[in-house]
């Protein structure tokens, strides 16, 4: 199947400051990809560059086949969903359910629709109660839940994230996990910018590593988070679990908490 | 003595019934760090803004029972990017904005301001207009801002929320040395692997209210985080109770290999 989106030797200056130098990657459709690099490395450029608040230097991202350098970004919400880092700098309408409502509304999904699909994307992150208060009269980490179901609701071929987990609690991350893993299973290609790895360990699949601006790593998560010495020169310290599960020498090296938990109880009964 | 302690403390935010935090009794010593943990909403991000003194004198509400600190407290918003002063086209002067503000002559700010850049990491960046930091960059000038101004209270809500793995292992490592030279921590995570080292004590808040205070390891290990009102504790315990192996719940991957093999 052809890419969901791809990066064709993409190079990306701020004013003087270089950001992105020479990254080349296609992802598909339903797949599930963790973007991850040090602070600065460049990563929530990458999202920039799909979402199309920004355009390459040089190269070309393409948003399926769609020149994402050639459509305006209320073109490109048809196909991508998005979350910013800051969400606070996305929620702008009277309630929650208004502004999840926003997206699918303006990019022509009929009224009844809307509906059904906002009420689908609250229940997903455990907001339906909040539904009619205002944004900025919850608690920063369930604004950004509510902008993140402003992108489910979009039920997008593409959905780029920054930072989805960033200061929520356990049942918030879970619902987050829940709900991501059931786009990619309805066929939405996933790009998560995330510092964290036990919950990429636990949603995502496939690992690219920014470092400077470069793409140092592309392979799968599993392999990289078990290369404890790679993981070191990229800045990135292995999730407890994946510590957990390589120091007792667990069989097939789970990451998944429900895999570990499986492991660690045979090993420690028999 | 406490540098910060909170008797009986019940606050309300302007136009609400039901109090964001109630009955809160909590002190904090010079050289101690005291974690705060607890579900969103319970009242984490609440507590840390009646301990610096934002409510209710900037952001109104009704305050019962008593607060005091001692000597000068400073506040790590979990939003940072709502904590640039916009008055500033250098890292180092939105660094030295704080001191400058306190009325410090030019070599004392010079001197603090630098030192604070070099404790977060952050030197390299001190010619930067920090409308260009990345997330990370940015959470970490606005902690340097705040240490510049040595604050003998230290609040922090999320510290480590947009910073990479190894920038959020050297912040907590900053946060002991910062007690260690005398400062009373406060600090609300949702980074629990981090606190069983990262903290002394540990206060963990449903509903607003105290749920369990003691020291770290003895209330992460507390089964009933794991109820519906608390925030669970470290993965290694999660997975731990997860197995079904016996309690009490190890904390750290070395807890869990000793009990493993």
């Amino acid at each position: 199947m052809s890419a969901m989106l791809a990066f064709d030797d993409v190079t990306f200056a701020y004013a003087g400051q270089r950001a992105l130098e020479a990254v080349t990657f296609t992802i598909a459709p339903g797949e599930r990809v963790a973007l991850v690099g040090r602070n600065g490395a460049g990563k929530s450029t990458v999202l920039r560059l799909v979402t199309g608040l920004l355009h390459p230097s040089t190269g070309v991202v393409r948003v399926g086949d769609w020149d994402t350098a050639r459509r305006r970004p209320d073109e490109l919400a048809r196909r991508v969903g998005s979350l910013f880092q800051h969400a606070d700098q996305q929620l702008f309408a009277r309630t929650v359910a208004d502004d999840v409502a926003f997206g699918p509304r303006v990019t022509g999904v009929a009224l009844p629709e809307i509906a059904a699909r906002v009420e689908r994307a609250l229940a997903s992150l455990g907001l339906a109660a909040v539904a009619g208060e205002h944004p900025y009269d919850l608690p920063p980490p369930w604004r950004k839940l509510a902008a993140l179901a402003g992108a489910l609701a979009l039920e997008p071929a593409l959905l780029v994230l920054d930072e989805p987990t960033a200061g929520l609690d356990r049942r918030a991350r879970a619902m987050v996990g829940a709900a991501l893993a059931a786009r990619a299973e309805s066929g939405s290609a996933l790009l998560v910018v995330t510092h964290d790895l036990s919950f990429a360990a636990e949603t995502l699949d496939r690992a690219l590593v920014l470092e400077r601006g470069r793409l140092a790593w592309d392979a799968p998560l599993a392999g990289l988070l078990a290369d404890a010495k790679r993981l070191e020169a990229l800045g990135l310290v292995a999730p407890p679990l994946a510590r957990l599960s390589q120091a007792l020498g667990l069989p097939g090296g789970p990451l998944r908490e429900q895999e570990v938990a499986r492991a660690l109880a045979q090993r420690c009964r028999a | 003595m406490s540098a910060l302690a909170l008797e009986g403390v019940t606050y309300r935010y302007p136009a609400t019934r039901t109090p964001a935090l109630a009955d809160v009794t909590l002190a904090v010593n010079r050289g101690e760090v005291v974690g705060v943990i607890g579900n969103t909403g319970a009242g984490a991000s609440t507590l840390l803004l009646v301990a610096a003194d934002l409510v209710p004198r900037v952001l109104g509400g009704e305050l019962e029972g008593r607060v005091t600190r001692t000597g000068r407290s400073a506040l790590l918003l979990p939003t940072p990017w709502t904590q640039v002063s916009g008055m500033a086209f250098t890292v180092t002067d939105e660094v030295a904005f704080g001191p400058a503000n306190l009325g410090w002559p030019l070599e004392r700010i010079t001197g603090a301001v630098e030192r604070a850049l070099v404790r977060v990491d952050a030197a390299h960046l001190a010619a930067r207009d920090p409308a260009t930091l990345s997330g990370g960059e940015l959470q970490r000038v606005i902690l340097a801002g705040i240490l510049a101004m040595q604050p003998d209270v230290l609040l922090l809500d999320e510290p480590t929320a947009e910073l990479d793995p190894v920038g959020a292992a050297a912040v907590w490592r900053l946060v002991r040395e910062v007690a260690a030279e005398g400062a009373a921590v406060l600090v609300a995570s949702s980074d629990l692997d981090a606190l069983p080292d990262g903290a002394d004590r540990i206060v963990w808040l449903a509903g607003g209210r105290v749920r369990a205070i003691g020291p770290a390891r003895t209330v992460l290990s507390e089964a009933t985080l794991w109820t519906e009102e608390g925030p669970g504790s470290t993965a290694i315990a999660g997975v731990w109770r997860r197995a079904e192996l016996a309690a009490p719940f190890p904390l750290t991957v070395d807890e869990a290999l000793e009990r493993a093999r």
